[in-house]
C-alpha cells in the first residue's frame, strides 16, 4: 500500500504556517472517503494527514499530526462509518468512510495507523503550540493583534511568539497552576486495610490513589518499583511483596534477608538521620540549644539516661519506640509530599530557609530565621498601636479584572436608614449655622457675564466645542483604530527592544522589524487612511500613529547613519 | 505610654498595658521599696518581662544608688534572647521619648558555646567540647608557653581582649549573644570573657540559672556582682529542682573505670614532671603550706574547675599535709576510689547520711574528714600544676573530688542511696551511687542571703506558699495574678470518663486498662475532629506514651485520627524531637493540622510555647506524679516533710500540678490568643488537685465542667471554639483587659486593678 507520491499545491488551513515539502511518503491511501458529502481521498503521509476531492489533485483538508489532539470513531452499531480528528484548537474534521463493502476495515486501518502515528507527534505536540493557543484563546486582545500582524503576515510568527511567551511565562504558570496539586492524606495506609476474604486470605484494597499516595511518600517504593516492575515481577506480585514486607510492617521486628524493602527502609533510616542531623532551622524550637549549660555528666538527680544499648532493652520496647519513629517519619513523609510541588519561591519561610545557613560554622550570617523568630516571639499585637498591620502582597491572575473591577451599579450603593437620618441631621445642623457671607458674593451682572461666557458658544466654551472622537467616528472604525493602535504599538515594542542594538542579530532585527514597521504603514495603515477620507472624516486620527512611527524611523535613520559613519 | 507607679514615673513601651501589668508593677515595686524578696505569679502571655523590665529599669534609673543591677536570670537560651530583644524595645522607647542618648549597659551572657567565635572552636558540637578547647588554648601556662615558643596555639581573640579589652570599657547599649559575637568580630576581642568582664560594671545581666545558683559556676561568675542588685528569677517554677541538681552526684562503675585512668595519667605525668621539673611541684607544696588562695593567682581561664560548694562553706585555711605532696594526694584519690570501688560492690540497696559514710569511710580505709574537703581545691591545684590542656578528659577524677568535697561539707540535707541495679531489670547488674540534695534551699541561700531583692516569678507558682517553704526564705510580697479577659479565650475542661461511663484515669492501678487506653484514643480522635490546626498531648511519662501508643496503634485509633492529622512524637533523642516539632509547626502553618505527642517534664513541656495556631488545644493524659518508687524522691520526700512539715502527698500533688499547669499553660501565649485545656483524668476534679492549679485557670474551671464524658468535651468544646473564631479585635478589649492611658487613671479602674492581685 506504500508508494512514494510527490504532492503539489494545498489549502491552508487555520493561517498557519505549514512548512511545504516537495515529496512525503504516502503511509496509506484510502479511496471513497467523504468529507462534507463529498467523495474524495484519504492520504496518510509521514507527518500529516490530509484529503483531497476526487478528481482534484490538491488536499482541501490537511493536519499535521502534532496538531491532532484526538481521533474518536463512531460506534460499532451506527450506519456511518466515521473517523472524528479533534485538533487542538478544538476544530474538528469528520470522515465518513464511504466504501460499503470495506468501509468497516478502511476506517479500522486508519484508526490503528493513526494510533501509532499519533503518540510519536503528540510528544512533538509541544506544550508551547497549546499554550500558545490558550493564551490567544484567553485573550481577545492579543488574538486581534495576532490576526493582524501575524495572519496578515507583517511579522512571522515566531517573531511575534519570540519575546511574547517569556513575558507571559511568569504569570502564566501562576495562572496555569492554580489547579492544585492534591495533598496526601495522612492515612492512606489506613485506607488499605486488609479484609479477610474468609478463606484464610487477605484482601487490599489498592487504588491508583493510594498507589500515587505511596509513591509520593515514598520516593524509595517507587524507585523499586521502576527497578523491578515489569522486568522482575508483576505489579500484584510486587504490591504483595509490599504487604507482605516488614517495610509494610515495620514495627513488627523480623529480618527478611530477601525482601525488596529492605533497602527502602535503610534508605529511609538514612533519610531520616539526615534530616535530624540537619537539624532545624528555627532556633526556638531547636531543643538541643535550648539548655544554656547543660548539667555535666554525673550531676542532678535525674536518673541519668540508661546509656544501655538497645540489646537489653525488651523486643517490646524496641518495637514501641520503632512505632514512633516510623510515625513521625511517616507524618514528616506526608507533609513533605504535600509541600514538594508548592515549594513556590516567594513564600517567606522556603526564602530564609535557603539564605539562613542554619549550620554552625556559617553563623558569620546570623540567620534572619532567627531575629524573624525572637521579634515574633516578643510582639504582643494588642499591646501595640495599630500601626503594625501586616500586608500581603496582592496576587492578581487577571490584573484587568482587577483594574476594571466590576461595574458598579447606582442601585447597590446602599445606606442604611441610620445612616441617612445622620446626614440629615447633620446637614440639618449645618444648615442652621449657615450664614451667607454676603460681603463675599458677586455682583449680578459679573454673574451673569460669567455664566454666558461658560455656556457654549461663550467666550470660554469656544475651543470646548469640539466633539469627542467617539461621537464623531463610527463605531467600526473607533474598533479598527483600536486594533492599529495595537498592533503598532507591538511592533513599536519589538522595535524599539533591540535598542541598544549591541549584538549581530538585534542588528538584523531591528532592520527587519523597520522593514515590518514600513509594511505595516503601507498595508495597514494607508488603507485605513483612505478609508476614513473616503468617509469624509475631517479629523485627523491616525496622525498620532504616523507620528509614533515616524519616530521609529527617525531613531532607525539615526542609528543607521552613525552605523556607516562608524564603517567608513 | 508614661506610667505614675506609686510615685514612680516609669516609661512603658506600648500604647496600650493589661491592668494586671499595673497591678504587677505595683506589688513589684512595693518589693522593691521594702528591699525584700517577692514571689509573683501572673500568667504567661500578660507580659510579664516587659512589666518586670520596665518598672527595675525605671527605678534604677530614678534611685541609682539603691539598685545598681538588675541580674535576670531564665531557663533557657531562647528566653534568655527573648528578655534582651524585649529591654532593646523598652530602651529604644526611652530614647526617643527622652531624646537622650542611652547610657545603660545591658547584656546577655550564656557559655562559650554560644559566644565564642573562634573558627575552630565555635564548630564543635557540644558544650563540653568547646569550654575544653577553649580552655587549652587560653589557660595562662599555655600562653607563657606561647610566648617562649609561638608555635604553641592560642586565642588570638582571647589574647587581644586580654591585651586592650579590659581597658576601653564596651559602650552602653543593648547586647544580645549575636551583638556581642558581633561586637567581638569587629573588635577582634573574644565576646565570652568581654560578656563575664563586662556584666561587673553592666546595669542589667540577663543569664541563666545556672550561673546563680550553680556552686561550680556562680563561682567563677557571679562573684563579684554588687550586693545591691535586684534578682529576677523568671519561669521560676522549677527553681528548686535546679538547686538540687546542681548539687547532687551521681556516680557509676563506669565513672570509678574512667576515674582510674585518669590517676594513671595524673601519676605519669607527676613522675615525668618530677624528672624534668621538680621544681614546680615544690613551688606547689611552697604554696600550699601558705594556704594561698587560688583565686588570688590564678587567671580568669585557669579556674575552668572550681568548687562545689557554696562560698561561705570554702575553708580559708591552708591545705592539709596529709594531702599537700603531688604524689600523697594521688595516692589518696586512689585509696578513695578503692573505697568507692567497693562499696559499689553490693547486692543490696543502701541509704545512708554523710556522717554515716564519713564514718564508715574513717573505719574502713581512715580517710579523715579534713583532707576530703580539701579535694576539690587540691585537685584544681594539682591540675594546673601539672599543666593539663585537655581538661575535659578529667571529668570522672574531678566528680569525685566534687563529691568528696560535698560529702564532707555538708551534713544535713544530703543523702547517699547506693543501688545495685535499675529497677526495671534487676538482673543487670549496674550499681550506682547517688548523692543526692534533698533541700533546695541550700543552694539558693546565698542569692537570697547576698541580694537585696529577690523575685521570683512565673506563669505557674501556684500554691504560692510552698515556694517560701521549699526555699527556706522570707518575702514581703506574695502575690497571684489574675488575667483580665474581655473574653474567655482558656477553656479548662476535665474530662473523667469515657462515652461508656468507665472512668479516664492514669492511676497507676487502672492504667494498662484496656478500657482506659481506649478511652484516651477516643478523646484525642474526637478531638482531632474538631480542633483546627494544632493540638498538642501531654502523657505522664515516657514510657506510659511508649505503651499508650502502641497499643492505639493496634487498635487502629492511630490510624483513624491520621484522617484528620498529621501525628508527630516527643522521642528520647533531643535531635529527632526538634525535627518532629518544627515538622509539627510545619503542619500546623500550611493548615493541614497536626498532633504532637508529648511528655510532662519533657523538654518540649518545659521550653516551647504552642502559639496560637500551634496549639489550639492541650490535652493532659493523667496526673503527672513524679516517679513515686525512686528511692531519691521518697528520701526527699521524707526530709521535706521532717524539716518542712510538707506532707508527702502535699508536695507530690502540687509538684504534678506544677508540671499539668506548666503543659495547658502552653497553648495561652496572650489575651488574643486561644486553646482549650483538657484535663483527661477524674482525679483532676478533687479540691486538693483543682485547687493547686494557678488562679487564672482555676478561676474559669466551673463546676459543669468537672466530671464530663467524651461527648460533652466535644460539645463544650464545638461551642467554645466557635465563639473564639469570631474576629476578636482591639476595640472589644478596650477598657476591660486592655486599657489606654486615661483609662487607667480613672477612679473606679484604679479601684477594679486592686482586686487582681491576690495576696496569699
Amino acid at each position: 500500500m506504500r508508494k512514494r507520491a510527490s504532492v503539489s499545491g494545498f489549502t491552508l488551513s487555520l493561517g498557519a504556517p505549514v512548512m511545504a515539502s516537495l515529496s512525503e511518503e504516502v503511509l496509506l491511501v484510502v479511496k471513497r472517503v467523504r468529507q462534507r458529502k463529498q467523495d474524495g481521498t484519504l492520504y496518510l503521509m509521514a507527518e500529516r494527514i490530509a484529503w483531497g476531492p476526487e478528481g482534484k489533485d490538491r488536499f482541501t483538508v490537511s493536519h499535521l499530526y502534532a496538531d491532532i489532539r484526538c481521533q474518536k470513531i463512531s460506534p460499532d452499531g451506527k450506519a456511518k462509518i466515521q473517523l472524528q480528528l479533534v485538533l487542538h484548537t478544538g476544530e474538528s474534521t469528520t470522515f465518513h468512510f464511504a466504501n460499503e463493502s470495506t468501509a468497516l476495515k478502511d476506517r479500522d486501518a486508519t484508526k490503528e495507523l493513526l494510533q501509532q502515528l499519533l503518540p510519536k507527534f503528540k510528544k512533538k505536540a509541544n506544550k508551547e503550540l497549546e499554550e500558545k493557543n490558550r493564551m490567544l484563546q484567553e485573550d481577545p486582545v492579543l488574538f486581534q493583534l495576532y490576526k493582524d500582524l501575524v495572519v496578515s503576515q507583517v511579522i512571522s510568527a515566531e517573531e511575534f511568539w519570540a519575546n511574547r511567551l517569556s513575558l507571559n511565562s511568569v504569570e502564566h504558570s501562576l495562572s496555569n497552576n492554580n489547579k492544585q496539586d492534591v495533598g496526601i492524606s495522612a492515612a492512606f495506609l489506613a485506607d488499605i486495610r486488609p479484609q479477610t476474604d474468609g478463606c484464610n486470605g487477605l484482601r487490599y484494597n489498592l487504588t491508583s490513589d493510594i498507589i500515587e499516595s505511596i509513591f509520593r511518600t515514598y520516593p524509595t517504593v517507587k524507585q523499586k518499583y521502576a527497578e523491578n516492575v515489569p522486568h522482575s515481577m508483576t505489579e500484584k506480585e510486587f504490591w504483595t511483596r509490599f504487604f507482605q514486607s516488614h517495610y509494610f510492617h515495620r514495627d513488627r521486628i523480623n529480618t527478611g534477608q530477601q525482601d525488596i524493602f529492605s533497602e527502602c527502609a535503610k534508605q529511609d533510616e538514612k533519610g531520616l538521620k539526615s534530616m535530624v542531623t540537619q537539624g532545624v532551622k528555627n532556633p526556638m524550637v531547636d531543643l538541643l540549644s535550648l539548655e544554656d549549660k547543660t548539667l555535666d555528666e554525673g550531676y542532678g538527680t535525674a536518673t541519668a539516661p540508661t546509656t544501655s544499648n538497645p540489646s537489653n532493652k525488651s523486643l517490646r520496647e524496641n518495637s514501641n519506640s520503632a512505632i514512633i519513629k516510623r510515625f513521625n517519619h511517616h507524618s514528616a513523609m506526608v507533609l513533605a509530599a504535600g509541600l514538594r510541588k508548592t515549594d513556590a519561591p516567594n513564600d517567606q519561610a522556603s526564602e530564609t530557609s535557603s539564605t539562613d545557613g542554619n549550620s554552625r560554622d556559617s553563623d558569620f550570617f546570623q540567620p534572619p530565621v532567627k531575629k524573624v523568630k525572637l521579634q515574633e516571639a516578643i510582639e504582643y499585637d494588642d499591646l501595640q498601636g495599630d500601626s503594625g498591620r501586616r500586608t500581603i502582597a496582592l496576587n492578581l491572575k487577571k490584573s484587568d479584572r482587577y483594574s476594571h473591577g466590576p461595574i458598579p451599579l447606582q442601585s447597590q450603593h446602599y445606606s442604611s436608614s441610620q445612616d441617612i437620618i445622620n446626614s440629615i441631621s447633620i446637614i440639618q445642623h449645618e444648615m442652621r449655622n449657615y450664614k451667607p457671607r454676603l460681603t463675599q458674593v458677586m455682583s449680578s451682572s459679573a454673574a451673569s457675564s460669567a455664566i454666558t461666557a461658560l455656556s457654549p458658544g461663550g467666550l470660554l466654551m469656544q475651543s470646548g466645542g469640539q466633539q469627542t472622537i467617539n461621537q464623531l467616528v463610527p463605531t467600526d472604525v473607533q474598533s479598527e483604530l483600536k486594533h492599529l493602535y495595537t498592533a503598532v504599538g507591538e511592533l513599536l515594542r519589538h522595535f524599539w527592544s533591540c535598542f541598544p542594538v549591541n549584538t549581530p542579530f538585534l542588528e538584523e532585527k531591528v532592520v527587519k522589524m523597520k522593514s515590518n514597521l514600513e509594511r505595516f504603514q503601507l498595508t495597514k495603515l494607508r488603507p485605513f487612511q483612505e478609508k476614513i477620507q473616503r468617509q469624509y472624516l475631517s479629523t485627523n486620527l491616525t496622525g498620532h500613529l504616523e507620528e509614533m512611527l515616524q519616530a521609529a524611523y527617525n531613531k532607525f535613520q539615526a542609528w543607521q547613519t552613525r552605523r556607516m559613519m562608524r564603517k567608513t | 505610654m508614661k506610667l505614675n507607679i506609686d510615685g514612680l514615673l516609669v516609661y512603658f513601651p506600648y500604647d496600650y498595658i493589661y491592668p494586671e501589668q499595673y497591678s504587677y508593677m505595683l506589688e513589684l515595686k512595693r518589693t522593691l521599696d521594702a528591699k525584700g524578696h517577692g514571689v509573683l505569679e501572673m500568667p504567661s502571655g500578660t507580659g510579664k518581662t516587659i512589666s518586670l523590665l520596665s518598672l527595675i529599669v525605671a527605678y534604677q534609673k530614678a534611685y541609682p544608688l539603691e539598685v545598681t543591677k538588675l541580674v535576670y536570670c531564665s531557663r533557657t537560651v531562647p528566653e534568655i534572647e527573648k528578655v534582651v530583644e524585649e529591654l532593646r524595645k523598652l530602651m529604644d522607647y526611652y530614647a526617643r521619648q527622652t531624646e537622650t542618648k542611652n547610657d545603660f549597659l545591658a547584656l546577655a551572657l550564656s557559655s562559650r558555646k554560644n559566644l565564642c567565635i573562634h573558627p575552630e572552636v565555635s564548630s564543635l558540637r557540644f558544650g563540653k567540647e568547646v569550654d575544653g578547647k577553649c580552655h587549652s588554648l587560653t589557660a595562662s601556662y599555655i600562653r607563657a608557653q606561647h610566648h617562649s615558643n609561638p608555635s604553641q596555639p592560642v586565642c588570638q581573640f582571647y589574647e587581644k581582649f586580654d591585651a586592650v579589652g579590659r581597658q576601653v570599657p564596651i559602650p552602653p547599649g543593648i547586647y544580645n549573644l549575636d551583638d556581642l559575637k558581633d561586637f567581638g568580630r569587629r573588635k577582634g576581642w573574644c565576646p565570652y570573657f568581654l560578656a563575664r568582664y563586662a556584666i561587673l560594671h553592666a546595669n542589667i545581666v540577663v543569664y541563666s540559672y545556672h550561673y546563680l545558683l550553680d556552686p561550680k559556676v556562680a563561682d567563677l561568675v557571679s562573684k563579684e556582682l554588687a550586693k545591691k542588685s535586684v534578682v529576677v528569677f523568671d519561669e521560676a517554677h522549677n527553681i528548686d529542682n535546679v538547686c538540687i541538681d546542681s548539687m547532687s552526684v551521681n556516680i557509676t562503675r563506669r565513672t570509678l573505670d574512667r576515674c582510674q585512668t585518669n590517676v594513671e595519667t595524673l601519676q605519669n605525668t607527676i613522675s615525668r614532671i618530677k624528672e624534668t621539673d621538680a621544681a614546680k611541684l615544690r613551688e606547689e607544696y611552697r604554696r600550699l603550706v601558705e594556704g594561698l588562695k587560688e583565686a588570688n593567682v590564678a587567671r580568669e581561664t585557669d579556674i575552668y574547675l572550681s568548687n562545689p560548694v557554696l562560698p561561705d562553706e570554702i575553708l580559708q585555711e591552708a591545705v592539709p599535709g596529709s594531702i599537700r605532696t603531688a604524689e600523697h594526694f594521688v595516692g589518696f584519690i586512689k585509696r578513695f576510689l578503692e573505697y568507692l570501688k567497693a562499696r559499689l560492690r553490693i547486692h543490696h540497696v543502701v541509704q545512708e547520711s554523710a556522717p554515716q559514710f564519713l564514718k564508715d569511710i574513717y573505719e574502713k580505709v581512715c580517710i579523715d574528714r579534713k583532707p576530703l574537703r580539701f579535694c576539690a581545691e587540691r585537685l584544681r591545684s594539682l591540675l594546673r600544676t601539672l599543666e593539663i590542656a585537655d581538661i575535659a578528659d578529667f571529668s570522672p577524677i574531678t566528680l569525685i573530688s566534687h563529691f568528696a568535697t560535698l560529702v564532707s561539707t555538708y551534713s544535713k540535707g544530703f543523702t547517699i542511696i547506693i543501688e545495685p541495679f535499675e529497677d526495671k531489670t534487676p538482673t543487670i547488674a549496674n550499681p550506682v551511687l547517688h548523692f543526692s540534695c534533698m533541700d533546695p534551699s541550700i543552694a539558693i541561700k546565698p542569692v537570697f542571703g547576698r541580694f537585696q531583692s529577690v523575685i521570683i516569678t512565673s506563669g505557674t507558682l501556684s500554691p504560692l506558699d510552698i515556694y517560701p517553704r521549699i526555699l527556706d526564705f522570707r518575702p514581703v510580697t506574695m502575690a497571684s495574678f489574675t488575667m483580665t479577659l474581655a473574653r474567655t479565650c482558656l477553656c479548662p475542661l476535665i474530662v473523667g470518663r469515657g462515652n461508656d461511663q468507665v472512668a479516664m484515669t492514669s492511676k497507676f492501678e487502672t492504667r494498662e486498662d484496656f478500657a482506659v487506653i481506649r478511652n484516651y484514643g477516643n478523646l484525642l480522635l474526637e478531638m482531632s475532629a474538631i480542633v483546627p490546626d494544632g493540638i498538642v498531648a501531654f502523657f505522664t511519662s515516657y514510657i506510659y506514651m511508649e505503651n499508650i501508643v502502641a497499643s492505639w496503634y493496634e487498635q487502629g485509633i492511630l490510624e483513624n485520627i491520621q484522617r484528620n492529622k498529621l501525628i508527630f512524637i516527643e522521642t528520647q533523642d533531643a535531635a529527632e524531637t526538634s525535627m518532629a516539632l518544627e515538622k509539627y509547626q510545619e503542619a500546623c502553618e500550611n493548615g493541614r493540622g497536626a498532633i504532637l505527642l508529648s511528655v510532662a517534664r519533657g523538654k518540649v513541656s518545659e521550653g516551647i510555647d504552642f502559639v496560637h495556631h500551634f496549639g489550639r488545644a492541650v490535652i493532659m493524659f493523667g496526673v503527672p506524679y513524679v516517679y513515686t518508687q525512686s528511692r531519691i524522691l521518697k528520701a526527699r520526700l521524707e526530709y521535706l516533710r521532717d524539716q518542712f512539715q510538707i506532707r508527702e502527698n502535699d508536695f507530690l500533688t502540687f509538684d504534678a500540678m506544677r508540671h499539668a499547669a506548666q503543659c495547658v499553660g502552653r497553648a495561652i501565649r496572650g489575651k488574643t490568643d486561644y486553646g482549650l485545656m483538657i484535663f483527661a483524668d477524674k482525679r483532676y476534679a478533687r479540691a486538693d488537685k483543682r485547687g493547686k492549679l494557678p488562679r487564672w485557670i482555676q478561676e474559669h474551671l466551673t463546676d459543669g465542667s468537672l466530671n464530663l464524658t467524651i461527648d460533652e468535651t466535644v460539645q463544650l468544646s464545638k461551642h467554645f471554639l466557635r465563639q473564639m473564631a469570631q474576629p476578636f479585635r482591639q476595640e472589644d478589649q478596650l477598657g476591660l483587659s486592655l486599657l489606654t492611658l486615661e483609662q487607667l487613671q480613672s477612679e473606679d479602674m484604679l479601684q477594679k486593678i486592686a482586686q487582681i492581685a491576690q495576696q496569699a
